[in-house]
């Protein structure tokens, strides 16, 4: 059984200096096993402004089990699966310890978005870009932050929409954008020149 | 009785069928037979896995390379041994006298370590390091487990690195009772897991110095016993690798779970079998219940007190010679018959249209399969069926063949390599097997003899001479797939030049068949009705039996001198092998505690 007394006071103390710390939990549903966390993209990354939310299921043994957490929202990172938003970081399997909280583990993840381990991978293909080509990946990266995180500013949807309005395929024009890293001119010059 | 002559009776005939044909010239022999020459269409079949087979059992029978220098080596060895006249008595018969010294040498070597004095042998090892370094319990198991309960490493690392280190890298932190307890005095204390305020008297310190409530406590305990992980339950503060203290554990596991507590004391005694270099689960199926300790080498081979003989160091069958790498690379091989496989990916080739295998023997290259379908040999490709000697028509390659004749080449000399090593470790191993039903028949003979009231009283050389049957029989079987490996030119290639290799390995043929000629002797006589016998003749073949086991003795100690000093010595890899014991394996005691 989930220590519930535990789980309400972590939510509470955690969401009182969501000002500071930007890092927020709440229930998904009214039974607190299934929360939502929240963490801001670290200053100076790849994945500064966006908003990430990460799922996280609490296991019947928490806190002695540890939660199990996987990203929401889409991001490329060679620890985090670009596919299901699996991740892989110690404290969330054999370095657990019922002393850490949620919040700790949010911001565990916050600290693994500024510092990959790419010899660690949880996704072979951006590790491999990561070690390789450095700036490829960050633009790609930055592209997912924009494309997936950013839910105020002007969304890729929207640039898509307009390429495609021009006449361009809708394919060509996501796989054109993603290139050359969401902007919007650039991507229009290569899809001109074939 | 029958069983046993029957198997003797196809050995010999191996032996006297032996031909020099060389091996290539066998194997096409063997096919051609199956071969039929008219008609073109019928130079192709479909090969089934036991038409294969068969090829293998007939070739089991006729293959005797050796065979002939064998069978003079075995007459020599015959003639030999009659014509000396040796003439002692057990009692005085030194070998014997120098076996019993060995027995009382080596009788405490290696020890059964049974379900109920488990607990003992490891409170043995705990309370030496308990004592030495004044520790708790639970820290003396802590060390223990860490360096795998080699008690003589850990008074090694104490000495060389001193208490601080031993300690810390086993996790164990010894503090005084008093510093710990101090650090809580208020009635109500904040526990950092559950996050409530708890009376301290409801709170525990580890010896890390880290105090949570005991609820808490009993759920992390509980967890990581059901996790599997009882053998080193560590602290719940982050990054705190200390290991909590067996008696709180075990305490407030069995307030709440007391089948959960039994089940953690399971754990720690299995772990002193399961993390100890020196102990080693017997590999009996259905399970004895046995652990086998042993003292000094671990590569040696034990029996322990149900019977089974296995090699300490890898518990799979006793089977020196050969090493544990050898024999782990034999059975794999053996039991996929990669060889096979390989034969049949070189002779045959799937069907372009119902990709069944067609082999090819003999015949031009073009080959038509069951299903109709004509297709080229050498490129695999789909024909059609008009075609003369040398072409088909509107096809033209012929870009597989040299590859093809080199593959062939190469895969059926292995394959013949490796049926010659496997028919003979088969061969001895299959007798091996036949004659352990040898013991009761003796012993009958025995009891017949002992109700004549002959004069010899004695019938140790009876039982003596089966047991030293049964273990040149081993050593015999064993020695073809070591020198399957060792004389191989993959396996050890840069060791041994071809020629060295060559010339070894006819030294080491010589060795293992003067061996074996005494071992087929040897078993000869015991089959033999001596019990029946006038006891003139009785005597005979008392003395006859005598005189083979000493030599089988001297002969199986020859082999591994000749191992041992010719071939393993001058190889730059270390291959460990279980030394030769005239005894046997050793047979493990009881502990004594
Ligand atoms: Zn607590
Ligand atoms: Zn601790
Ligand atoms: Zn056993
Ligand atoms: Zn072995
Ligand atoms: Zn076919
Ligand atoms: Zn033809
Ligand atoms: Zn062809």
């Amino acid at each position: 059984m989930v220590d519930f007394g535990r789980v309400q006071k972590e939510l509470q103390e955690c969401n009182k200096d969501i000002n500071v710390s930007g890092i927020s939990v709440n229930p998904k549903s009214d039974n607190l096993t299934n929360l939502i966390g929240t963490i801001p993209g670290p200053i100076g990354t790849p994945y500064e402004g966006g908003t990430f939310n990460i799922d996280i299921d609490l296991p019947d043994g928490y806190p002695f089990e540890p939660p199990r957490m996987k990203f929401a929202t889409k991001v490329w990172h060679p620890n985090i699966s670009s596919q299901s938003g699996a991740i892989c970081l110690d404290i969330l399997k054999d370095q657990w310890s019922p002393a850490l909280t949620l919040k700790t583990a949010l911001l565990s993840i916050q600290a693994l978005l500024s510092a990959p381990q790419p010899d660690d991978p949880q996704d072979a293909v951006v590790a491999q870009q990561y070690l390789k080509d450095y700036q490829t990946f960050a633009s790609t990266a930055h592209y997912w932050t924009e494309s997936f995180a950013k839910a105020s500013s002007l969304g890729v949807e929207e640039k898509v929409q307009k390429l495609v309005e021009m006449g361009f395929p809708e394919g060509l024009v996501r796989s054109t954008l993603e290139v050359v890293g969401g902007d919007e001119n650039l991507a229009l010059e290569k899809l001109c020149s074939g | 009785m029958e069983n046993l002559g029957a198997s003797i009776v196809l050995r010999m005939e191996m032996i006297t069928h032996g031909q020099t044909n060389g091996d290539r010239e066998e194997i096409q022999e063997q096919f051609g037979r199956e071969r039929t020459d008219g008609d073109r269409e019928e130079n192709l079949r479909t090969i089934l896995p036991t038409m294969l087979q068969q090829f293998f059992d007939g070739h089991r029978i006729h293959c005797s390379c050796e065979g002939k220098r064998w069978r003079e080596r075995y007459l020599d060895y015959y003639d030999d041994d009659y014509d000396d006249d040796f003439d002692f008595d057990d009692d005085t018969d030194p070998d014997r006298r120098a076996e019993v010294a060995l027995q009382t040498r080596d009788g405490s070597s290696c020890k059964v370590i049974t379900k109920e004095c488990l607990l003992a042998a490891q409170r043995e090892d705990i309370q030496r390091v308990m004592e030495l370094l004044s520790l708790k319990e639970h820290q003396a198991r802590t060390l223990l487990i860490h360096y795998r309960w080699d008690v003589d490493k850990v008074f090694e690392v104490l000495v060389e690195k001193g208490k601080d280190r031993l300690y810390a890298e086993a996790c164990v932190m010894v503090q005084d009772d008093d510093n710990l307890n101090s650090t809580h005095c208020s009635s109500l204390a904040l526990c950092e897991i559950c996050m409530e305020e708890v009376p301290v008297y409801k709170m525990t310190t580890m010896d890390c110095g880290h105090c949570f409530c005991n609820n808490c406590w009993t759920e992390h305990f509980v967890v990581k016993i059901n996790e599997g992980q009882s053998r080193r339950i560590s602290c719940m503060a982050h990054k705190c690798y200390v290991v909590c203290d067996e008696d709180k554990i075990r305490n407030y596991v069995s307030e709440k779970d007391p089948d959960l507590a039994e089940q953690f004391d399971r754990y720690l005694l299995e772990s002193y079998i399961e993390d100890n270099k020196r102990v080693k689960w017997c590999p009996s199926v259905p399970h004895c219940g046995n652990a086998i300790r042993i003292e000094y080498d671990e590569y040696c081979e034990v029996e322990c007190a149900c019977g089974v003989q296995f090699c300490f160091s890898c518990s799979s069958e006793a089977h020196s010679p050969c090493s544990c790498q050898m024999w782990e690379l034999w059975t794999q091989k053996c039991r996929d018959e990669s060889e096979t496989i390989n034969w049949i990916t070189v002779n045959t080739k799937n069907c372009p249209k119902c990709h069944k295998p067609v082999e090819k023997n003999g015949g031009c290259n073009l080959v038509k399969c069951i299903c109709g379908q004509s297709f080229c040999w050498l490129c695999g490709g789909a024909t059609g069926f008009d075609h003369t000697w040398d072409s088909i028509r509107g096809h033209t390659c012929g870009r597989f063949k040299e590859e093809y004749t080199a593959n062939v080449a190469r895969a059926t000399s292995e394959i013949m390599r490796y049926s010659h090593y496997h028919d003979r470790f088969k061969a001895h191993s299959d007798s091996l097997k036949a004659e352990i039903t040898l013991k009761e028949k003796l012993q009958r003979k025995i009891s017949n003899m002992e109700a004549r009231e002959l004069e010899i009283k004695n019938y140790d050389w009876v039982t003596n001479g089966a047991e030293r049957l049964f273990r040149s029989r081993r050593i015999i079987s064993y020695s073809y797939p070591f020198a399957y490996y060792m004389f191989s030119d993959t396996f050890l290639s840069e060791e041994m030049t071809k020629e060295e290799r060559n010339i070894k390995k006819n030294l080491f043929e010589d060795h293992q068949q003067q061996l074996e000629g005494h071992i087929e002797k040897l078993s000869g006589f015991l089959e033999e009705p001596f019990d029946m016998y006038l006891e003139e003749k009785v005597m005979e073949s008392r003395m006859r039996i005598m005189n083979l086991s000493k030599t089988a003795d001297v002969l199986c100690k020859n082999l591994y001198d000749y191992i041992d000093n010719e071939i393993l010595l001058h190889l730059g890899t270390t291959i460990n092998i279980v030394p030769y014991r005239s005894k046997g394996a050793d047979k493990a005691v009881e502990l004594d505690l």
